[in-house]
């Protein structure tokens, strides 16, 4: 098991969204978070991040975690490849060889990465791939991606797809928070958090 | 890998994006400058307003690379940061770029006025840095926006300028020293004296250094709910 949360409870101010919810990740599995809008599936990918603390419940995660979040959370004025060699550093990756590794992830979502660009004067698609290789770099254990083929177009979003399969074949743990169903028959499992249906199923 | 190197990488990109920020570039270096002109017929007032003006501005460009920082620095944390090598890493480029812009105000001070002793001024001004860097980071993850930080930091500098020195009470803001040390450079050791005024910009910097370091710390910290096996 590389990532298993258990009994997750979390509440914003009296409203309660996450009623113990438990959520299991073997090896080679990708699991695909569903639900409706304000159910609780960023915050619990959040809180199986470590990025915000749960009222109740455990985390446990073998291995190295990354985390793509819904928002473009990168720095406007640094290029794609700056942000490699930074998120690349904190893997103990060196600038070539973090470079090397972000221009292969990006050709496999289909974006040949401007070595000028900076990243507020990406399109929208385009940052959110930047997201996603980011999450990639250092190749972790569990990937926990937060909707984040937001503005691919039909082309990207099937190599995101291929790049999911890839890493279940590499034994990856992947989480996917997503809204479109039609993928959802190739995962391994899906947690439905909409209100008074949240329930696993392990397909 | 080095923690050092994770630290002068983060400190090598937090550079990077700030020089390529022309704008901020710009009013960094005039709103001293603006200062200074404003009080130019008064040589000891004139660089001591360029010196609050400093102040400001260095502290502003922090908050706001503070600010700018919420959304990257938990991937970073969770990509294997600790939080030192990230606030140090923002310390030192945010004191690298005070640190030029101070010793170019030293450069036009010297060419411009007739200073008793010029190099307290220049020492003053990179003291002046040292202090408003930890500031402009503290206000910048004490407050929810920017626009909260600035006024907060408008109100401090404010009071620097319209406390009395002499007071007690005065000994308390941050850029206390500022007054302190440019009355020794330029009035003489009969007006002021320079050791208080060093101990208290140093004691200042290391105090509100630790602080924010600390709030950065509770920030980026690992949650109790996770358990890495």
């Amino acid at each position: 098991m590389l990532l298993h949360a258990r009994g997750i409870v979390k509440s914003y101010r009296r409203r309660r969204v996450l009623h113990g919810v438990d959520l299991a990740v073997r090896a080679g599995e990708v699991a695909a978070i569903v639900g409706s809008n304000g159910a609780g599936k960023s915050t619990l990918l959040k809180i199986c991040a470590g990025l915000v603390t749960p009222d109740g419940g455990r985390v446990t995660v073998r291995g190295r975690l990354g985390y793509c979040p819904q928002n473009a959370g990168v720095m406007g004025f640094l290029t794609p490849g700056e942000h490699f060699t930074l998120f690349g550093a904190g893997r103990g990756m060196r600038r070539g060889a973090a470079a090397r590794r972000g221009r292969e992830l990006a050709r496999a979502l289909d974006w040949t990465v401007n070595r000028r660009t900076l990243a507020k004067d990406l399109s929208g698609g385009t940052r959110q791939k930047l997201n996603v290789v980011l999450a990639a770099l250092g190749d972790p254990d569990v990937l926990l991606l937060d909707e984040p083929y937001q503005g691919f177009d039909r082309g990207s979003y099937l190599d995101f797809w291929r790049h999911v399969w890839d890493w279940r074949e590499e034994g990856k743990a992947v989480v996917v928070v997503t809204h479109m169903l039609n993928r959802l028959d190739r995962v391994d499992q899906v947690l439905d958090l909409s209100p008074r249906t949240a329930t696993g199923t392990t397909l | 890998m080095n923690p050092t190197f994770r630290t002068l990488r983060m400190a090598q990109m937090t550079l990077l994006e700030l020089t390529r920020r022309r704008g901020v570039l710009g009013l960094l270096l005039l709103v001293p400058l603006v200062f200074y002109l404003g009080r130019h017929d008064e040589p000891g007032q004139a660089i001591r307003f360029a010196s609050l003006g400093l102040g400001f501005a260095v502290s502003a460009a922090a908050l706001f690379s503070s600010v700018g920082g919420r959304e990257i620095e938990p991937r970073l944390a969770l990509g294997g940061f600790r939080p030192r090598h990230l606030h140090l890493g923002r310390v030192l480029a945010l004191v690298t770029a005070g640190l030029v812009v101070s010793a170019l105000y030293a450069l036009l001070i010297a060419v411009d006025q007739d200073v008793r002793d010029l190099a307290a001024v220049a020492l003053e001004l990179a003291l002046t840095t040292l202090v408003a860097v930890p500031l402009g980071l503290l206000l910048g993850l004490a407050v929810p926006r920017d626009m909260e930080g600035t006024l907060l930091l408008i109100s401090v500098i404010g009071a620097q300028m319209v406390m009395d020195p002499a007071k007690d009470s005065a000994r308390a803001l941050p850029f206390w020293s500022t007054r302190e040390i440019i009355t020794y450079a330029v009035d003489g050791p009969g007006a002021a004296s320079l050791a208080p005024g060093v101990t208290h910009a140093l004691v200042t910097a290391v105090l509100l250094t630790a602080v924010s370091s600390a709030v950065q710390s509770v920030r980026l910290r690992r949650r109790a709910h996770m358990q890495f096996g």
